[in-house]
Protein backbone atom coordinates (compact mmCIF):
# COMPACT_ATOMS: atom_id res chain seq x y z
CA UNK A 1 0.00 0.00 0.00
CA UNK A 2 1.54 2.96 -1.14
CA UNK A 3 0.88 6.14 1.16
CA UNK A 4 0.75 9.48 -0.61
CA UNK A 5 2.26 11.82 1.64
CA UNK A 6 0.70 14.95 -0.48
CA UNK A 7 -2.47 13.84 -0.47
CA UNK A 8 -3.13 12.21 2.94
CA UNK A 9 -6.25 10.13 3.52
CA UNK A 10 -8.73 12.73 5.08
CA UNK A 11 -11.14 10.66 4.91
CA UNK A 12 -10.31 8.84 8.40
CA UNK A 13 -10.10 12.26 10.22
CA UNK A 14 -13.10 13.86 12.26
CA UNK A 15 -13.73 16.88 10.50
CA UNK A 16 -16.35 19.44 9.65
CA UNK A 17 -15.43 19.72 6.02
CA UNK A 18 -17.50 17.43 4.27
CA UNK A 19 -21.72 17.47 5.07
CA UNK A 20 -21.95 14.30 6.70
CA UNK A 21 -26.07 15.01 7.83
CA UNK A 22 -28.01 16.75 10.57
CA UNK A 23 -27.72 14.56 13.69
CA UNK A 24 -30.62 14.12 16.19
CA UNK A 25 -29.85 12.57 19.52
CA UNK A 26 -32.66 11.30 21.88
CA UNK A 27 -31.03 10.85 25.30
CA UNK A 28 -32.03 11.68 28.68
CA UNK A 29 -30.86 10.43 31.84
CA UNK A 30 -33.67 7.69 33.39
CA UNK A 31 -34.73 4.57 31.26
CA UNK A 32 -38.08 3.67 30.15
CA UNK A 33 -39.15 6.91 29.76
CA UNK A 34 -39.10 6.51 26.29
CA UNK A 35 -36.42 7.63 24.40
CA UNK A 36 -36.04 4.28 21.51
CA UNK A 37 -39.61 5.28 21.31
CA UNK A 38 -39.13 8.73 20.59
CA UNK A 39 -36.08 8.11 18.35
CA UNK A 40 -37.32 5.64 16.50
CA UNK A 41 -40.93 7.74 15.80
CA UNK A 42 -38.65 10.50 14.91
CA UNK A 43 -36.94 8.52 12.48
CA UNK A 44 -40.14 6.89 10.63
CA UNK A 45 -41.28 10.35 10.29
CA UNK A 46 -38.30 11.77 8.73
CA UNK A 47 -38.18 9.54 6.63
CA UNK A 48 -41.35 9.12 5.63
CA UNK A 49 -41.21 13.03 4.79
CA UNK A 50 -39.28 11.75 2.26
CA UNK A 51 -35.48 12.60 4.15
CA UNK A 52 -32.77 9.85 4.08
CA UNK A 53 -32.61 8.83 7.57
CA UNK A 54 -30.37 6.51 9.22
CA UNK A 55 -31.36 5.25 13.14
CA UNK A 56 -28.78 3.99 15.21
CA UNK A 57 -28.99 2.10 18.66
CA UNK A 58 -26.16 3.77 20.75
CA UNK A 59 -27.66 1.48 24.08
CA UNK A 60 -24.28 -0.35 23.56
CA UNK A 61 -25.42 -2.23 26.96
CA UNK A 62 -29.54 -2.75 26.43
CA UNK A 63 -30.26 -2.14 22.58
CA UNK A 64 -33.70 -2.39 21.77
CA UNK A 65 -34.46 0.20 18.87
CA UNK A 66 -35.01 -2.66 16.60
CA UNK A 67 -37.97 -4.04 18.97
CA UNK A 68 -39.33 -0.22 18.93
CA UNK A 69 -38.94 -0.59 14.67
CA UNK A 70 -40.22 -3.74 14.41
CA UNK A 71 -37.36 -5.37 12.53
CA UNK A 72 -35.65 -8.61 13.18
CA UNK A 73 -31.78 -8.64 14.71
CA UNK A 74 -29.66 -8.96 11.65
CA UNK A 75 -26.25 -10.43 12.62
CA UNK A 76 -23.80 -7.24 12.49
CA UNK A 77 -24.56 -3.71 14.06
CA UNK A 78 -22.78 -1.79 16.39
CA UNK A 79 -21.15 -4.08 18.21
CA UNK A 80 -19.67 -5.48 15.28
CA UNK A 81 -18.73 -2.33 14.28
CA UNK A 82 -16.37 -2.12 17.39
CA UNK A 83 -14.43 -5.42 17.60
CA UNK A 84 -13.61 -5.20 14.12
CA UNK A 85 -12.07 -2.25 12.99
CA UNK A 86 -12.28 -3.01 9.29
CA UNK A 87 -16.05 -3.01 8.88
CA UNK A 88 -17.68 0.71 7.79
CA UNK A 89 -21.27 2.06 8.69
CA UNK A 90 -22.22 0.96 5.09
CA UNK A 91 -21.55 -2.44 6.15
CA UNK A 92 -23.46 -2.69 9.40
CA UNK A 93 -26.97 -0.93 8.00
CA UNK A 94 -29.74 -2.74 7.78
CA UNK A 95 -33.35 -2.08 6.09
CA UNK A 96 -36.63 -1.39 7.83
CA UNK A 97 -40.06 -1.52 6.73
CA UNK A 98 -39.73 2.37 5.26
CA UNK A 99 -37.96 2.79 2.49
CA UNK A 100 -35.66 5.94 3.48
CA UNK A 101 -35.07 4.82 6.74
CA UNK A 102 -32.33 2.45 7.69
CA UNK A 103 -31.21 1.28 10.77
CA UNK A 104 -27.87 0.12 12.88
CA UNK A 105 -29.17 -2.20 15.22
CA UNK A 106 -26.74 -2.49 18.67
CA UNK A 107 -27.77 -6.20 19.57
CA UNK A 108 -25.40 -8.51 20.37
CA UNK A 109 -24.40 -11.67 22.33
CA UNK A 110 -21.07 -9.85 22.81
CA UNK A 111 -20.21 -9.35 26.79
CA UNK A 112 -18.65 -5.88 27.92
CA UNK A 113 -18.95 -4.18 24.39
CA UNK A 114 -21.41 -1.42 26.61
CA UNK A 115 -18.06 0.12 27.83
CA UNK A 116 -16.13 1.45 24.89
CA UNK A 117 -12.96 2.72 25.26
CA UNK A 118 -12.03 6.33 23.91
CA UNK A 119 -10.42 4.94 20.93
CA UNK A 120 -13.49 3.09 19.93
CA UNK A 121 -15.73 5.89 20.79
CA UNK A 122 -13.71 8.38 18.61
CA UNK A 123 -14.22 5.56 15.40
CA UNK A 124 -18.37 5.72 16.24
CA UNK A 125 -18.28 9.49 16.54
CA UNK A 126 -16.64 10.18 13.48
CA UNK A 127 -18.36 7.44 11.67
CA UNK A 128 -21.64 9.11 12.42
CA UNK A 129 -20.36 12.56 11.38
CA UNK A 130 -19.40 11.40 8.02
CA UNK A 131 -22.37 9.56 6.99
CA UNK A 132 -24.02 10.91 4.07
CA UNK A 133 -27.56 11.45 4.58
CA UNK A 134 -30.27 14.64 5.60
CA UNK A 135 -30.52 12.73 8.93
CA UNK A 136 -29.01 10.28 11.37
CA UNK A 137 -31.41 9.64 14.71
CA UNK A 138 -29.15 8.27 17.64
CA UNK A 139 -30.63 6.43 20.33
CA UNK A 140 -28.80 7.08 23.49
CA UNK A 141 -28.58 4.68 26.65
CA UNK A 142 -30.19 5.65 29.98
CA UNK A 143 -27.42 7.09 32.46
CA UNK A 144 -24.30 9.74 32.29
CA UNK A 145 -21.84 7.65 30.57
CA UNK A 146 -19.18 9.45 29.11
CA UNK A 147 -19.48 8.16 25.78
CA UNK A 148 -23.31 9.29 26.12
CA UNK A 149 -22.72 12.26 26.73
CA UNK A 150 -20.24 12.44 24.05
CA UNK A 151 -22.73 11.33 21.70
CA UNK A 152 -25.36 13.59 23.10
CA UNK A 153 -22.85 16.58 22.47
CA UNK A 154 -22.21 15.90 19.30
CA UNK A 155 -25.79 16.34 17.61
CA UNK A 156 -27.09 19.44 16.24
CA UNK A 157 -30.16 18.48 17.70
CA UNK A 158 -30.53 17.55 21.41
CA UNK A 159 -33.52 15.81 22.39
CA UNK A 160 -33.80 15.19 26.05
CA UNK A 161 -36.81 12.88 27.32
CA UNK A 162 -38.94 14.18 30.22
CA UNK A 163 -42.04 12.14 31.75
CA UNK A 164 -43.85 13.91 34.40
CA UNK A 165 -42.66 12.01 37.19
CA UNK A 166 -40.27 13.78 39.29
CA UNK A 167 -37.54 11.06 39.11
CA UNK A 168 -37.65 11.26 35.47
CA UNK A 169 -37.63 14.97 35.63
CA UNK A 170 -34.90 14.57 37.97
CA UNK A 171 -32.91 12.13 36.10
CA UNK A 172 -33.10 14.10 32.54
CA UNK A 173 -31.70 17.34 34.71
CA UNK A 174 -28.96 15.43 35.97
CA UNK A 175 -28.41 14.18 32.25
CA UNK A 176 -28.29 17.92 31.74
CA UNK A 177 -26.30 19.38 33.76
CA UNK A 178 -23.60 16.73 33.19
CA UNK A 179 -23.37 17.23 29.88
CA UNK A 180 -22.92 21.10 30.48
CA UNK A 181 -20.10 20.06 32.41
CA UNK A 182 -18.73 17.64 29.99
CA UNK A 183 -18.66 20.42 26.89
CA UNK A 184 -17.58 23.16 29.83
CA UNK A 185 -14.70 20.79 30.76
CA UNK A 186 -13.59 20.55 27.38
CA UNK A 187 -13.68 24.43 26.11
CA UNK A 188 -12.05 25.58 29.71
CA UNK A 189 -9.38 23.59 28.88
CA UNK A 190 -9.07 25.00 25.17
CA UNK A 191 -9.28 28.62 26.48
CA UNK A 192 -7.28 27.93 29.22
CA UNK A 193 -9.94 28.91 31.83
CA UNK A 194 -9.35 26.53 33.84
CA UNK A 195 -8.01 27.56 36.78
CA UNK A 196 -10.51 30.70 37.10
CA UNK A 197 -13.42 27.90 36.70
CA UNK A 198 -11.55 25.85 39.32
CA UNK A 199 -10.99 28.84 41.58
CA UNK A 200 -14.62 30.14 41.62
CA UNK A 201 -16.17 26.83 41.80
CA UNK A 202 -14.20 25.98 44.87
CA UNK A 203 -15.81 29.59 46.05
CA UNK A 204 -19.19 28.88 45.00
CA UNK A 205 -20.73 30.49 48.63
CA UNK A 206 -18.49 33.93 47.75
CA UNK A 207 -19.30 34.01 44.57
CA UNK A 208 -22.91 32.88 44.94
CA UNK A 209 -23.05 30.48 42.38
CA UNK A 210 -25.74 27.76 42.39
CA UNK A 211 -25.92 27.20 38.78
CA UNK A 212 -24.51 27.51 35.45
CA UNK A 213 -25.80 30.76 34.25
CA UNK A 214 -24.48 32.19 37.95
CA UNK A 215 -20.86 30.33 36.72
CA UNK A 216 -21.14 31.98 33.06
CA UNK A 217 -22.11 35.38 34.67
CA UNK A 218 -19.49 35.04 37.20
CA UNK A 219 -16.97 34.03 34.51
CA UNK A 220 -17.66 36.89 32.50
CA UNK A 221 -17.32 39.47 34.64
CA UNK A 222 -13.36 38.24 35.68
CA UNK A 223 -12.63 37.34 31.90
CA UNK A 224 -14.09 40.25 29.82
CA UNK A 225 -12.53 38.28 26.66
CA UNK A 226 -12.26 34.28 26.99
CA UNK A 227 -15.80 34.73 29.38
CA UNK A 228 -17.69 35.67 26.41
CA UNK A 229 -15.97 33.60 23.99
CA UNK A 230 -16.60 30.24 26.52
CA UNK A 231 -20.29 31.60 26.60
CA UNK A 232 -21.57 31.42 23.68
CA UNK A 233 -19.90 28.51 22.72
CA UNK A 234 -21.80 26.72 25.86
CA UNK A 235 -24.79 28.76 24.02
CA UNK A 236 -25.12 26.72 21.13
CA UNK A 237 -25.88 24.01 23.24
CA UNK A 238 -29.71 24.63 22.83
CA UNK A 239 -31.50 21.66 24.70
CA UNK A 240 -34.41 20.39 22.71
CA UNK A 241 -37.57 19.13 25.56
CA UNK A 242 -39.64 16.33 24.74
CA UNK A 243 -42.62 15.30 27.20
CA UNK A 244 -43.45 11.99 26.92
CA UNK A 245 -46.34 10.16 28.56
CA UNK A 246 -48.37 13.06 29.35
CA UNK A 247 -51.25 11.52 31.26
CA UNK A 248 -53.54 14.78 30.22
CA UNK A 249 -53.47 17.79 27.82
CA UNK A 250 -52.69 20.12 30.52
CA UNK A 251 -49.52 17.87 31.98
CA UNK A 252 -48.13 18.74 28.47
CA UNK A 253 -47.90 22.15 29.53
CA UNK A 254 -45.37 20.66 32.10
CA UNK A 255 -42.83 21.36 29.06
CA UNK A 256 -43.14 24.68 28.84
CA UNK A 257 -42.44 24.93 32.66
CA UNK A 258 -39.41 22.35 32.36
CA UNK A 259 -38.57 24.56 28.86
CA UNK A 260 -38.53 27.83 31.48
CA UNK A 261 -36.63 26.17 34.23
CA UNK A 262 -33.66 25.00 31.46
CA UNK A 263 -33.39 28.73 30.13
CA UNK A 264 -33.12 30.20 33.66
CA UNK A 265 -31.11 27.58 35.33
CA UNK A 266 -28.51 27.10 32.66
CA UNK A 267 -28.91 30.93 30.82
CA UNK A 268 -29.02 29.70 27.42
CA UNK A 269 -31.95 29.05 24.98
CA UNK A 270 -33.80 25.62 25.31
CA UNK A 271 -36.90 24.49 23.43
CA UNK A 272 -39.65 22.89 24.28
CA UNK A 273 -40.05 20.42 20.99
CA UNK A 274 -43.38 18.87 21.81
CA UNK A 275 -45.66 17.16 23.97
CA UNK A 276 -46.82 13.40 23.38
CA UNK A 277 -49.65 11.97 24.90
CA UNK A 278 -49.65 8.54 27.26
CA UNK A 279 -51.13 6.06 24.69
CA UNK A 280 -52.15 2.44 25.18
CA UNK A 281 -51.43 1.37 21.76
CA UNK A 282 -47.97 2.03 22.06
CA UNK A 283 -47.11 -0.94 24.78
CA UNK A 284 -49.85 -3.03 22.56
CA UNK A 285 -47.97 -2.19 18.73
CA UNK A 286 -44.38 -3.03 21.09
CA UNK A 287 -46.08 -6.40 22.37
CA UNK A 288 -46.81 -7.68 18.65
CA UNK A 289 -42.94 -6.11 17.66
CA UNK A 290 -44.97 -3.64 15.48
CA UNK A 291 -44.75 -0.15 15.15
CA UNK A 292 -47.50 2.21 15.91
CA UNK A 293 -47.47 3.90 13.22
CA UNK A 294 -48.28 1.10 11.07
CA UNK A 295 -51.65 0.86 12.02
CA UNK A 296 -52.87 3.77 13.66
CA UNK A 297 -52.69 7.09 12.23
CA UNK A 298 -55.99 8.46 13.87
CA UNK A 299 -54.20 8.88 17.33
CA UNK A 300 -53.33 12.50 19.07
CA UNK A 301 -49.74 10.52 19.46
CA UNK A 302 -49.54 10.43 15.76
CA UNK A 303 -50.05 14.09 14.97
CA UNK A 304 -48.35 15.25 18.07
CA UNK A 305 -45.09 12.57 16.56
CA UNK A 306 -45.97 14.44 12.93
CA UNK A 307 -45.37 17.85 14.04
CA UNK A 308 -42.30 17.20 16.17
CA UNK A 309 -40.68 15.92 13.10
CA UNK A 310 -42.14 18.83 10.72
CA UNK A 311 -40.23 21.08 13.59
CA UNK A 312 -37.06 19.10 12.95
CA UNK A 313 -37.63 18.64 9.62
CA UNK A 314 -38.37 22.05 7.92
CA UNK A 315 -35.91 24.71 9.21
CA UNK A 316 -32.18 23.24 7.67
CA UNK A 317 -30.16 24.64 10.85
CA UNK A 318 -26.92 25.47 10.75
CA UNK A 319 -24.19 23.11 11.57
CA UNK A 320 -22.26 23.55 15.06
CA UNK A 321 -19.88 21.91 15.65
CA UNK A 322 -20.16 19.88 18.92
CA UNK B 1 -33.35 38.84 46.43
CA UNK B 2 -29.98 40.63 45.67
CA UNK B 3 -28.07 37.33 44.62
CA UNK B 4 -31.49 36.39 41.98
CA UNK B 5 -31.10 40.17 40.97
CA UNK B 6 -27.42 39.63 40.41
CA UNK B 7 -27.76 36.52 38.41
CA UNK B 8 -30.48 38.06 35.88
CA UNK B 9 -28.77 41.79 35.66
CA UNK B 10 -28.55 42.80 32.08
CA UNK B 11 -31.16 40.54 31.21
CA UNK B 12 -34.45 42.76 29.93
CA UNK B 13 -38.00 42.21 31.09
CA UNK B 14 -38.59 40.67 27.81
CA UNK B 15 -35.99 37.90 28.42
CA UNK B 16 -37.10 37.23 31.76
CA UNK B 17 -40.59 36.42 30.76
CA UNK B 18 -38.98 34.65 27.90
CA UNK B 19 -41.09 36.72 25.44
CA UNK B 20 -40.51 37.96 22.06
CA UNK B 21 -40.40 42.50 22.61
CA UNK B 22 -42.41 42.10 19.74
CA UNK B 23 -45.08 39.89 21.72
CA UNK B 24 -48.55 41.09 21.79
CA UNK B 25 -50.70 41.55 25.28
CA UNK B 26 -51.87 38.22 24.92
CA UNK B 27 -48.33 36.34 24.62
CA UNK B 28 -47.20 38.43 27.47
CA UNK B 29 -49.90 37.19 29.72
CA UNK B 30 -49.78 33.40 28.44
CA UNK B 31 -46.19 34.18 29.39
CA UNK B 32 -46.46 35.32 32.75
CA UNK B 33 -49.42 32.60 33.64
CA UNK B 34 -46.93 29.80 32.24
CA UNK B 35 -43.97 31.13 34.69
CA UNK B 36 -46.28 31.53 37.90
CA UNK B 37 -47.55 27.50 37.31
CA UNK B 38 -43.56 26.73 36.62
CA UNK B 39 -42.21 29.09 39.51
CA UNK B 40 -45.53 27.75 42.02
CA UNK B 41 -44.06 25.91 45.10
CA UNK B 42 -45.77 23.00 44.03
CA UNK B 43 -44.67 23.13 40.32
CA UNK B 44 -42.65 18.85 39.55
CA UNK B 45 -40.41 21.10 36.74
CA UNK B 46 -38.07 23.21 39.57
CA UNK B 47 -37.42 19.53 41.39
CA UNK B 48 -33.74 19.42 42.04
CA UNK B 49 -32.85 22.78 39.73
CA UNK B 50 -34.09 25.76 42.19
CA UNK B 51 -34.50 25.94 45.98
CA UNK B 52 -38.10 27.17 46.64
CA UNK B 53 -36.22 30.27 47.86
CA UNK B 54 -34.41 30.41 44.67
CA UNK B 55 -38.10 30.04 42.86
CA UNK B 56 -39.73 32.51 44.78
CA UNK B 57 -37.33 35.51 43.79
CA UNK B 58 -37.31 34.53 40.56
CA UNK B 59 -41.34 35.12 40.77
CA UNK B 60 -40.80 38.87 42.26
CA UNK B 61 -38.59 39.56 39.13
CA UNK B 62 -41.30 38.22 36.45
CA UNK B 63 -43.86 39.77 38.72
CA UNK B 64 -42.22 42.84 38.33
CA UNK B 65 -41.61 42.28 34.49
CA UNK B 66 -44.86 41.49 33.87
CA UNK B 67 -46.20 44.71 35.84
CA UNK B 68 -43.81 46.95 33.41
CA UNK B 69 -44.98 44.45 29.97
CA UNK B 70 -49.08 44.22 30.76
CA UNK B 71 -48.97 48.11 30.97
CA UNK B 72 -49.24 49.66 28.20
CA UNK B 73 -47.52 53.23 28.77
CA UNK B 74 -45.33 51.14 31.09
CA UNK B 75 -43.96 49.18 28.56
CA UNK B 76 -43.83 52.07 26.11
CA UNK B 77 -41.61 53.87 28.36
CA UNK B 78 -39.81 50.64 29.13
CA UNK B 79 -39.18 50.25 24.90
CA UNK B 80 -38.19 53.63 24.89
CA UNK B 81 -35.16 53.16 27.83
CA UNK B 82 -34.00 49.53 26.01
CA UNK B 83 -33.79 51.91 23.13
CA UNK B 84 -36.24 49.10 21.19
CA UNK B 85 -38.69 52.18 19.93
CA UNK B 86 -37.63 55.75 19.50
CA UNK B 87 -39.40 57.82 21.31
CA UNK B 88 -42.61 59.75 20.14
CA UNK B 89 -42.13 63.38 18.07
CA UNK B 90 -43.98 65.87 19.96
CA UNK B 91 -46.07 66.49 16.78
CA UNK B 92 -48.00 63.53 15.75
CA UNK B 93 -46.42 61.86 13.00
CA UNK B 94 -49.01 60.92 10.91
CA UNK B 95 -49.68 62.75 7.97
CA UNK B 96 -52.88 62.46 8.17
CA UNK B 97 -53.24 63.69 11.56
CA UNK B 98 -50.91 66.50 10.90
CA UNK B 99 -52.80 68.25 8.66
CA UNK B 100 -55.22 70.42 10.28
CA UNK B 101 -58.98 69.55 9.11
CA UNK B 102 -60.11 71.80 5.82
CA UNK B 103 -62.82 73.80 7.49
CA UNK B 104 -61.17 75.02 10.46
CA UNK B 105 -58.76 77.83 10.83
CA UNK B 106 -57.22 75.97 13.59
CA UNK B 107 -58.01 78.42 16.26
CA UNK B 108 -60.90 76.12 17.86
CA UNK B 109 -58.19 73.10 18.38
CA UNK B 110 -56.95 73.99 21.66
CA UNK B 111 -53.73 72.89 23.14
CA UNK B 112 -54.64 69.00 23.15
CA UNK B 113 -53.17 67.29 26.53
CA UNK B 114 -53.90 63.67 26.73
CA UNK B 115 -54.56 62.63 30.34
CA UNK B 116 -55.08 59.63 32.03
CA UNK B 117 -58.69 59.48 33.36
CA UNK B 118 -58.61 60.93 37.31
CA UNK B 119 -61.24 62.08 39.90
CA UNK B 120 -59.59 65.53 40.22
CA UNK B 121 -61.97 68.88 39.66
CA UNK B 122 -61.58 70.87 36.30
CA UNK B 123 -61.08 73.75 35.99
CA UNK B 124 -64.15 75.91 34.83
CA UNK B 125 -65.01 75.61 31.36
CA UNK B 126 -63.14 72.12 30.50
CA UNK B 127 -64.64 68.39 30.56
CA UNK B 128 -63.45 65.37 29.95
CA UNK B 129 -63.39 62.65 27.74
CA UNK B 130 -62.15 59.36 28.00
CA UNK B 131 -59.22 59.90 27.08
CA UNK B 132 -58.59 63.31 27.44
CA UNK B 133 -59.38 66.92 28.58
CA UNK B 134 -61.02 69.49 26.70
CA UNK B 135 -61.85 72.88 26.59
CA UNK B 136 -65.39 73.62 26.35
CA UNK B 137 -66.24 76.00 23.24
CA UNK B 138 -69.94 76.70 23.40
CA UNK B 139 -69.76 77.61 19.63
CA UNK B 140 -68.70 74.07 18.76
CA UNK B 141 -71.25 72.55 21.57
CA UNK B 142 -74.06 74.46 19.73
CA UNK B 143 -73.41 72.93 16.34
CA UNK B 144 -72.91 69.26 17.61
CA UNK B 145 -76.68 70.40 19.20
CA UNK B 146 -78.00 71.11 16.39
CA UNK B 147 -76.80 68.93 13.96
CA UNK B 148 -79.13 67.69 11.59
CA UNK B 149 -77.14 65.77 8.70
CA UNK B 150 -73.16 65.65 9.33
CA UNK B 151 -70.57 64.06 6.93
CA UNK B 152 -66.98 62.70 8.15
CA UNK B 153 -65.49 65.85 8.30
CA UNK B 154 -68.17 66.95 11.14
CA UNK B 155 -67.14 63.71 13.01
CA UNK B 156 -63.17 64.50 12.88
CA UNK B 157 -63.52 68.17 13.66
CA UNK B 158 -65.85 66.99 17.13
CA UNK B 159 -63.16 64.42 17.99
CA UNK B 160 -59.95 66.62 17.50
CA UNK B 161 -62.14 69.59 19.43
CA UNK B 162 -62.32 66.46 22.02
CA UNK B 163 -58.79 65.90 21.63
CA UNK B 164 -58.96 62.25 21.25
CA UNK B 165 -56.87 60.80 18.80
CA UNK B 166 -57.17 58.12 16.02
CA UNK B 167 -55.66 55.52 17.81
CA UNK B 168 -56.91 55.83 20.86
CA UNK B 169 -60.51 55.92 18.76
CA UNK B 170 -58.91 52.82 17.32
CA UNK B 171 -58.10 51.02 19.80
CA UNK B 172 -61.16 51.61 21.85
CA UNK B 173 -64.29 50.97 19.33
CA UNK B 174 -62.16 48.13 17.47
CA UNK B 175 -62.37 49.65 14.42
CA UNK B 176 -58.97 49.90 12.42
CA UNK B 177 -57.63 52.84 11.03
CA UNK B 178 -57.68 52.44 7.74
CA UNK B 179 -61.85 52.48 8.24
CA UNK B 180 -62.03 55.49 10.75
CA UNK B 181 -59.56 57.65 8.11
CA UNK B 182 -61.79 56.30 5.38
CA UNK B 183 -65.15 57.05 7.25
CA UNK B 184 -63.74 60.97 8.19
CA UNK B 185 -62.54 61.57 5.05
CA UNK B 186 -66.13 60.61 3.07
CA UNK B 187 -64.63 57.97 1.19
CA UNK B 188 -67.36 55.58 1.02
CA UNK B 189 -65.77 53.49 -1.52
CA UNK B 190 -63.71 52.04 1.04
CA UNK B 191 -66.65 52.01 3.95
CA UNK B 192 -68.49 48.75 4.16
CA UNK B 193 -72.24 48.74 3.81
CA UNK B 194 -74.71 51.33 5.87
CA UNK B 195 -75.23 49.07 8.36
CA UNK B 196 -71.50 48.45 9.70
CA UNK B 197 -70.89 51.86 9.08
CA UNK B 198 -73.86 53.23 11.51
CA UNK B 199 -72.24 50.64 14.03
CA UNK B 200 -69.43 52.56 14.08
CA UNK B 201 -70.49 55.61 13.66
CA UNK B 202 -72.50 55.16 16.89
CA UNK B 203 -69.20 53.73 18.59
CA UNK B 204 -67.71 56.82 17.53
CA UNK B 205 -70.04 59.08 18.98
CA UNK B 206 -70.14 57.65 22.49
CA UNK B 207 -66.69 57.91 23.05
CA UNK B 208 -66.48 61.33 22.48
CA UNK B 209 -69.72 61.52 24.85
CA UNK B 210 -72.61 62.61 21.73
CA UNK B 211 -75.53 62.07 21.55
CA UNK B 212 -75.32 58.52 19.90
CA UNK B 213 -78.70 58.44 18.02
CA UNK B 214 -78.80 61.73 16.77
CA UNK B 215 -75.03 61.95 15.57
CA UNK B 216 -75.92 58.07 14.09
CA UNK B 217 -79.22 59.27 12.00
CA UNK B 218 -77.39 62.37 10.89
CA UNK B 219 -74.38 60.64 9.47
CA UNK B 220 -76.83 58.34 7.54
CA UNK B 221 -78.98 60.74 6.41
CA UNK B 222 -75.99 61.75 4.53
CA UNK B 223 -74.01 58.55 4.08
CA UNK B 224 -77.95 57.24 2.31
CA UNK B 225 -77.65 60.50 0.11
CA UNK B 226 -74.46 59.96 -1.16
CA UNK B 227 -74.42 56.24 -2.11
CA UNK B 228 -77.95 56.80 -4.36
CA UNK B 229 -76.41 60.05 -5.83
CA UNK B 230 -73.91 57.75 -6.99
Amino acid sequence: MSQNILRPDFTQLRGRSEHGSTIIAVGGGKGGVGKSFVSSSLAIFLAQLGYDTLAIDLDLGGANLHTSLGVPIKDRGINEFILDPSLKFTDITQETHWPKLKLISGSSETLNVANVDDEQRSRIMSSIARYQCDFTVLDLSAGTHLSTLDFFLMANHKVVVFTPEPSSIENAYRFLKASFFRKLRRYEFQLQLKTQIDGLMANRKAHNINSPADLMHALVKQEPILGPKLKHILEDMNFEIVLNQARTRQEIELGHALQSVCVKYFGFPCHFLGGLEYDNAVWQSLRQKNHLLMANRQTHLYAQLMAMARKIGKPRREKTAA
Amino acid sequence: MKQMNDRYEGQTYYELLEVNPQAGPSDIYLAYQRARATYSASSPALYSMFTPQEAQDLMALIEEAFQTLSHQARRTAYDQKLGLVKAPPTKPTSAYESTPAKSSSDAWIGPVKVVRRSNEELPKGFARTKFSVYEVKAELEQEIQNVQECDGLFLQKARLYKGVTLEQMSEEIRVIKATLVALESNDLDVLPVAVFCRGFVIQYARVLGLDENKVASAYMKFFKARKVVK
